[in-house]
């Protein structure tokens, strides 16, 4: 008897724990085949961000700076390679059906929130952690640099604390882009550049003005560049930055999952949804 | 009854502009009802409101007011199951560009939760269905127009809906490629009982295809029913003209029935009936009583469009 009733149970929970992995099967698919077919996205992995860290390494070569320096900086341009390289997938999820004008297909099937995060951040670690692999070889190869240093364990928090930077960034772009329509598809480019300033990809965080220090210390990068440093030889600004930046990055995540929600119940009575389909 | 749509005083207004806010208002209280395994038309102008009446009924836009039904469940209540039992294809069909057609099909079946072999069986059951085969391996933006309208039907039947939302499935299409889209339509309907819903500013394509359709004009339902029986509603018939020899007397149809209206001339007799086929004989017999010999008969059918116009005037 026991053993009868509990299986239909099972049976409804795998048969649904089946349909929701295959729902966030499908966003991995889409970027996975739209990043296979459009060179644009080869050059996102390869060109930009080698370039960007080949122009960075060889400027602190010329200005001679000592390795401790150097390894603040690398650390910093490495980071900001894999994390503008997992956003930009996160917010492709939404972007490329704004751009084919699809958009109203995949919200007419029974898909959530959810299934785009998790299907697109799939493949953002994919394409990210590609990017990380290249500039770390490169770090080493060109400059000396040993991006292992810290050990397993600092690096595989810092990444995923990275990875998870990158969800809130795509997902924030996901937001506005349900809200102000696609022209705001600029905010996938801009928002990582913003961080940039902020964050103390290049510099200390300790050296900007006051105003900029308070919208650091909201930023989670802050704190995962600051936890990884920290084994550079570079102590901490701020206490406990995993800590702080674990729960920063946690909090984000849950307001954008909400805040997705709700912009996309606004764009549904605004008749935006579909005016991004026409 | 059961019905597949009830729609009761739906009401939406779009408002825009950040600044001088703009009203425009598209549905001002529809009332509708599509029973259970119909094929229905919305004919409208363009503007009239039938995509909105459609975005609505897909859930890809919330009513300011008014209560939708579909499928026994209320719209606002069960969204998220009704997603999985409907679905909606539209006309200037829109897919991932880099996709090709097996890709687009394999990516949307994902999103219905499909599995792998099912997946695969369905996607080449579609394909089959809708002469895609040969272009399984082509990406979206190489496909001419009438394939990619194909592969936006194909998408639609993803889910095995029970109601099948249709937004101007023929348009931009040449007529030939428009008739066996058509054809398909038609098909799916027989042949799979689903429930169609049918936006279209053709009133020759909703003649054919539909058993009943509804008239939006400037957001409201003018008018609904058969064609037959809109024709009827708004007293257009079919128009007879004859041109004959010998005298025929003005009011010699005036006993007969389904007669709209006649005028009677010199050699020509111009009559409005309600419909020719059950009328021709009788008048016909008339004329031979009267020794009346007919020349050369002309008939006009009424059609949608003039019921429309009618309707809307």
């Amino acid at each position: 008897m026991t053993f009868r009733s509990r299986r239909p149970i099972w049976k409804m929970f795998s048969s649904r724990l089946q349909s929701e992995c295959i729902k966030t099967q499908a966003f991995v698919f889409k970027n996975w085949v739209m990043a296979k077919r459009n060179i644009f996205t080869l050059f996102e992995i390869l060109f930009w961000p080698v370039v960007g860290f080949l122009s960075v390494g060889l400027l602190t070569e010329f200005a001679g700076l000592a390795p401790q320096m150097k390894a603040f900086i690398l650390v910093g341009v490495v980071s900001m390679g894999s994390v503008q390289v997992c956003q930009l997938d996160v917010a492709y999820v939404l972007l490329y059906d704004v751009w084919s004008k699809a958009i109203k297909h995949g919200f007419i099937a029974p898909v959530g929130v959810r299934h785009l995060l998790l299907g697109s951040l799939v493949m953002g670690v994919v394409r990210g952690g590609t990017v990380l692999l290249i500039l770390m070889g490169a770090s080493q190869s060109f400059f000396g640099f040993n991006f292992l240093l810290p050990g397993s364990g600092p690096l595989l928090l810092f990444t995923l604390g990275l990875f998870l930077c990158a969800a809130t960034i795509g997902m924030l772009v996901c937001i506005l882009v349900l809200v102000f329509g696609n022209r705001a598809d600029v905010a996938a480019w801009s928002l990582v550049s913003l961080m940039l300033l902020i964050c103390g990809i290049y510099y200390p965080v300790t050296i900007l003005p006051h105003w900029a220090i308070f919208a650091a210390q909201v930023i989670p990068l802050t704190y995962f560049l600051e936890y990884f440093r920290q084994f550079y030889g570079f102590p901490p600004v701020f206490s406990d930055p995993l800590i702080k930046g674990y729960a920063l990055v946690l909090v984000y995540l849950f307001l954008e999952i909400v805040g997705m929600g709700l912009a996309l119940r606004r764009a549904k009575r605004t008749g935006l949804l579909l005016k991004l389909s026409e | 009854m059961e019905y597949a749509v009830k729609v009761q005083n739906l009401k939406k207004t779009f408002i825009s502009g950040w600044w001088r806010k703009r009203r425009v208002e598209v549905l001002r209280g529809v009332d509708l009802e599509v029973p259970k395994g119909a094929f229905w038309g919305v004919l409208g102008s363009n503007g009239a409101g039938k995509t909105t009446f459609l975005s609505i009924l897909s859930n890809l836009l919330t009513p300011d007011e008014g209560e939708v039904r579909i499928l026994g469940e209320d719209l606002r209540t069960g969204a998220k199951r009704l997603r999985e039992r409907i679905n909606l294809s539209s006309g200037h069909a829109n897919f991932l560009w880099s996709m090709t057609v097996r890709d687009n099909l394999n990516y949307y079946a994902m999103l219905y939760g499909l599995p792998r072999k099912r997946r695969k069986e369905k996607v080449d059951e579609l394909l089959h269905l809708f002469q895609l085969t040969d272009f399984a391996g082509v990406r979206f933006d190489e496909l001419s127009t009438g394939s990619k309208q194909k592969l936006s039907l194909s998408k639609a039947l993803l889910n095995d809906p029970e109601l099948l939302l249709l937004d101007e499935p023929t348009v931009g299409l040449d007529p030939d490629v428009a008739r066996r889209l058509r054809e398909h339509i038609r098909s799916l309907h027989r042949d799979r009982g689903v429930t169609i819903l049918m936006t279209t500013h053709n009133m020759k394509e909703a003649e054919a295809l539909c058993e009943r359709v509804a008239l939006i004009h400037e957001g409201v339902v003018k008018a609904c029913g058969s064609p037959q029986q809109l024709k009827k509603e708004f007293g257009l018939g079919d128009s007879v003209r004859l041109s004959f020899q010998g005298i025929l007397p003005p009011s010699a149809f005036e006993r007969l029935e389904g007669i709209y209206s006649y005028q009677v001339g010199d050699s020509i007799c111009r009559l409005v009936v309600d419909d020719h086929h059950a009328r021709l004989p009788q008048i016909l017999d008339l004329l031979h009583r009267c020794r009346i010999s007919v020349h050369d008969l002309q008939i006009q059918e009424t059609d949608l469009e003039d019921v429309f116009i009618a309707a809307t005037k």
